[in-house]
């Protein structure tokens, strides 16, 4: 009953088999960096609660915020308790909480503080005597992007950052994964320096999404639609990701610093991108599927110069408008974002991706804040049939199929064809057929985190980015960034109302190759 | 007192329709009320020759349609009858999705009488959701009805041991079953009901203290209520299954009730395995593994949602709640829907439980 894997030794459990069909996570202390923020409070710790209350976290998980501020465990706790019973998907339940409690602690420390890795080290250490052995490490970076190279130099130092004795040590790092090509290199070359690749893992919590996995399984578990899957059928594919907020809670400090196209295009967009145009990958491992997704990343042709960007990339900012009946401000008249500011709250975008499979292709991709309603969603619009039967028609036939994933809200699948209208004139009008998951799977999905979480528990790198696709969309996203930033003649930046879909220069962009973004 | 029952079924299963008319009076039912989603992801059918019991099932699918979209049919059969009669009723179940959308799924309701039983196969299903698997929940023990030309129809085949009076004769149908139809995908409540604490067992072996004593267990101890030897002897033969372990029918304490057994480790040494009832315990009490060293246990108080994990190996310890299987018939079968798929598990593990069952001994 003892096994091999990545290269450890380990003890085979024998009643894991065939119990449940995902890899299987193994049981590790949890190290928070960052533990006092939004996101531990609101998703991390949230996400780990509720695995426990499915019975999907392994016994024996500890869970150790580490931050700057003074807290004792008791305060962490009743903080984290707070937020759980207002955020948690499956409410709060006492007893639960109480179970869950007696393993989360409160490390304090500055990132920047050697001793306070050492007192971390020590700490883990006690934990694994009490767990009898050594135990699996965890470390996730969900501190301000500034400490990244502080959290994991230090890690290293401390000798944190080693497999040893059989027990593996990961390391999540959280978006924004550097802020232009050089600086995600140099993270990367300390992450590299720290962990080894394979144990580590960029996460971006759309992947996460059911809807985002469902993508693979919409194409490759379904024989009718891969074969129509290329140029020859499809005309064009458009990824929507609308927002109908600003810069609500303070957000404008950092958005004003990173712009729709690094906060959103470079990994979620990007990400869904490569789903939608890889290749078949040869098996489900993480290399497999990552494989084929960098490969869609490095054939996107490049908009290098600024003439280039200007035919094919439109930045905007909102004005003041009405988003929901309600009024709202102008972007530069936002909280904490400048007044002159020249970061775009809106970007949309042509992609033309230069394989055998999708020339000729675009794919259009937009983001905006305070659009009329939040949405993100891929539609695939095909080509439209030879109408040698029906072009005599008044009206003609009325667009061609559309097909449609929705990655949130109302997440679900939907296929537009063209029906005729009963009666005894043939006239033709578009119809719906709508899958929705709420309406047929009744039980929620899980939070996204909850699923990435365990996925790192077990060793599956699948659904988080590696190396070279951050990489290789960040080299893609610095030309852009490079016409409007640093060019001599930068494109100009559009205005559109709030709550409107967008600049009329984004519609421009489609207009000059015959499409329209579809509405939403 | 006919004229009460009557109402009764009206007031429980909806319109009655005429058996030639049900397709056409769900149409009706859908154009009476364009603000609701019809949905349908299965056909759940639910057979059960207890009288009345399709009223109550027809309360049980209310639940069950509010997580599991399902063209629902109810079947009840009076085969004593002397009457031969078939009736039907169509109502919708609705539920509002996320408090947005009214969501209905449609009910069909049959009740066949003496000799009419033998029509039950044309006549149900003949309203089949078309392309949807079919889900046949049998309740109750297995009857004539229950024949090839039935089970061949069937996707998954859901069914309670627990009440069964001959087990080991119906275990053996069931074998038959699954030999002849390999698609079919049984699913035993009793199954499920240990599904929580098959998890959370093997949530506490994923400990490198607990793994290592599984290969010095000396004494595995299983407490069931009386009402579900089944679900007791199905998580033995289960450990069995995983462990490799081996029965050993030559030592003394085997008895033929197989109620306690001798087992064998692959090094040879000796586990006693014991499954004993206790009224007092929910369907699955406790199952504990000691050695001299550690002793890992899931238990479960009876009426608590929770399970407890404990794992004692001196300075070593684990101590903790997750959540249990609900006990109710319709509860196991939401929860065998929520995870779909196939699953080769239960096939595999019926040979060992067979042979725990007595099976071996014919």
């Amino acid at each position: 009953m003892i096994g091999f894997r990545g290269g450890l030794l380990f003890m085979k459990n024998p009643f894991r088999k065939d119990l449940v069909s995902r890899s299987r996570p193994e049981a590790c202390t949890v190290v928070i960096f960052g533990a006092t923020g939004d996101l531990t409070h609101r998703k991390l710790v949230p996400a780990l609660y509720n695995l426990q209350i499915e019975g999907a976290l392994p016994a024996g998980v500890k869970i150790i915020g580490f931050a700057r501020r003074e807290k004792s465990d008791a305060e962490y706790r009743r903080g984290l308790e707070e937020v759980n019973k207002k955020v948690s998907r499956s409410g709060h339940d006492d007893a639960i909480w109480d179970e869950f409690a007696k393993n989360v602690h409160y490390h304090q420390s500055e990132f920047q503080e050697a001793d306070g890795y050492q007192r971390l080290a020590d700490k883990l250490d006690e934990i694994d005597r009490e767990r009898g052995g050594k135990g699996h490490r965890l470390f996730y970076i969900a501190s301000a992007p500034a400490f990244f190279d502080d959290v994991l130099e230090h890690l290293k130092m401390a000798g944190l950052s080693e497999n040893k004795g059989g027990c593996w040590s990961r390391v999540i790092v959280e978006k924004p994964f550097g802020t232009d090509l050089p600086t995600a290199q140099h993270l990367n070359r300390v992450v590299n320096r720290t962990f080894k690749e394979r144990d580590t893992y960029r996460i971006d919590h759309y992947l996460g999404k059911e809807t985002a996995q469902n993508i693979m399984v919409l194409r490759f578990a379904n024989a009718i639609f891969e074969p129509l899957w290329n140029s020859r059928y499809i005309d064009q594919i458009q990824i929507t990701c609308a927002e109908n907020l600003g810069m609500e809670g303070g957000r404008g400090g950092y958005y004003d610093q990173a712009g729709a196209l690094r906060d959103m295009v470079q990994n979620h967009l990007l990400q869904l991108l490569s789903l939608v145009a890889m290749e078949p990958p040869t098996d489900l491992s993480a290399d497999g599927v990552r494989d084929e997704k960098v490969k869609v990343l490095r054939s996107m042709r490049q908009w290098d110069t600024p003439e280039l960007v200007a035919q094919n990339v439109v930045r905007a900012q909102y004005v003041a408008g009405h988003v929901d009946g309600k009024r709202v401000v102008g972007y530069r008249e936002e909280d904490r974002v400048d007044p002159e500011s020249m970061t775009e709250s809106y970007v949309s975008l042509k992609v033309m991706i230069d394989t055998w499979r999708w020339s000729g292709v675009p794919f259009y991709v937009r983001m905006g804040k305070q659009l009329p309603k939040k949405a993100t969603e891929i539609s695939i619009h095909f080509k439209e049939p030879p109408t040698v039967l029906f072009n005599a028609l008044s009206g003609g036939v009325p667009g061609g199929n559309v097909l449609v994933m929705r990655i949130q809200p109302d997440e679900g699948i939907s296929l537009r064809m063209v029906s005729k209208i009963p009666g005894a004139s043939l006239r033709l009008e578009p119809v719906k057929m709508d899958f929705h998951y709420a309406t047929s799977f009744g039980k929620g999905s899980p939070e996204a985190y909850e699923r990435l979480l365990l996925d790192s528990m077990a060793g599956d790198a699948t659904l988080f980015a590696r190396r070279d696709e951050v990489e290789e969309a960040w080299k893609f996203i610095d030309h852009i960034e490079h016409a409007w930033h640093q060019s001599k003649s930068p494109p100009p930046m559009a205005e559109f109302v709030a709550g409107s879909w967008g600049p009329k220069e984004a519609d421009d962009l489609l207009a000059q190759e015959g499409h329209k973004w579809r509405r939403l | 007192m006919s004229d009460m029952i009557h109402d009764e079924y009206a007031l429980a299963l909806g319109k009655e329709v005429a058996i030639d008319s049900v397709d056409k009076e769900l149409r009706l039912l859908w154009e009476a009320d364009k603000a609701s989603t019809n949905a349908s992801l299965i056909n759940l059918a639910v057979y059960s020759e207890e009288k009345g019991a399709i009223i109550k099932n027809s309360e049980l699918m209310q639940t069950i349609t509010r997580e599991h979209a399902c063209r629902a049919i109810l079947i009840g059969i009076d085969r004593e009858d002397p009457e031969t009669s078939i009736r039907a009723w169509i109502t919708a179940h609705c539920n509002l999705s996320h408090g947005q959308k009214s969501v209905c799924c449609e009910q069909i309701a049959f009740q066949l009488t003496g000799k009419a039983t033998g029509r039950l196969r044309n006549t149900v299903f003949a309203h089949l959701n078309s392309d949807l698997p079919l889900v046949f929940w049998w309740q109750g023990e297995l009857s004539p009805v229950f024949t090839e030309r039935l089970y061949s129809l069937i996707d998954r085949f859901v069914f309670d041991s627990s009440h069964w009076a001959e087990p080991l004769a119906s275990f053996r149908c069931i074998e038959q079953v699954m030999e002849d139809a390999e698609d079919l995908q049984p699913m035993d409540a009793e199954w499920t009901r240990s599904f929580q604490i098959r998890i959370a067992l093997a949530g506490l072996f994923d400990d490198p203290l607990a793994a290592r004593s599984l290969e010095h267990t000396t004494r595995i101890r299983i407490v069931i209520h009386p009402d579900h030897r089944m679900a007791g002897l199905q998580l033995l033969a289960w450990v069995l299954l995983r462990t490799g372990w081996t029965r050993n029918a030559d030592l003394g304490l085997d008895t033929p009730r197989g109620d306690s057994f001798h087992l064998e480790t692959h090094e040879g040494s000796d586990v006693t395995a014991v499954v004993e009832s206790d009224p007092a315990a929910p369907p699955i009490g406790l199952i504990e593994f000691s050695c001299a060293d550690c002793t890992v246990r899931v238990s479960r108080d009876a009426g608590s949602p929770y399970l407890h994990q404990q794992l004692d190996a001196g300075d070593h310890q684990i101590d903790r709640c997750t959540p249990a299987n609900e006990d109710d018939a319709a509860a196991l079968v939401m929860n065998h829907l929520s995870r779909g798929g196939k699953n080769s598990l239960y096939r595999s593990m019926m040979p060992v439980f067979l042979q725990l069952l007595g099976g071996d001994e014919e």
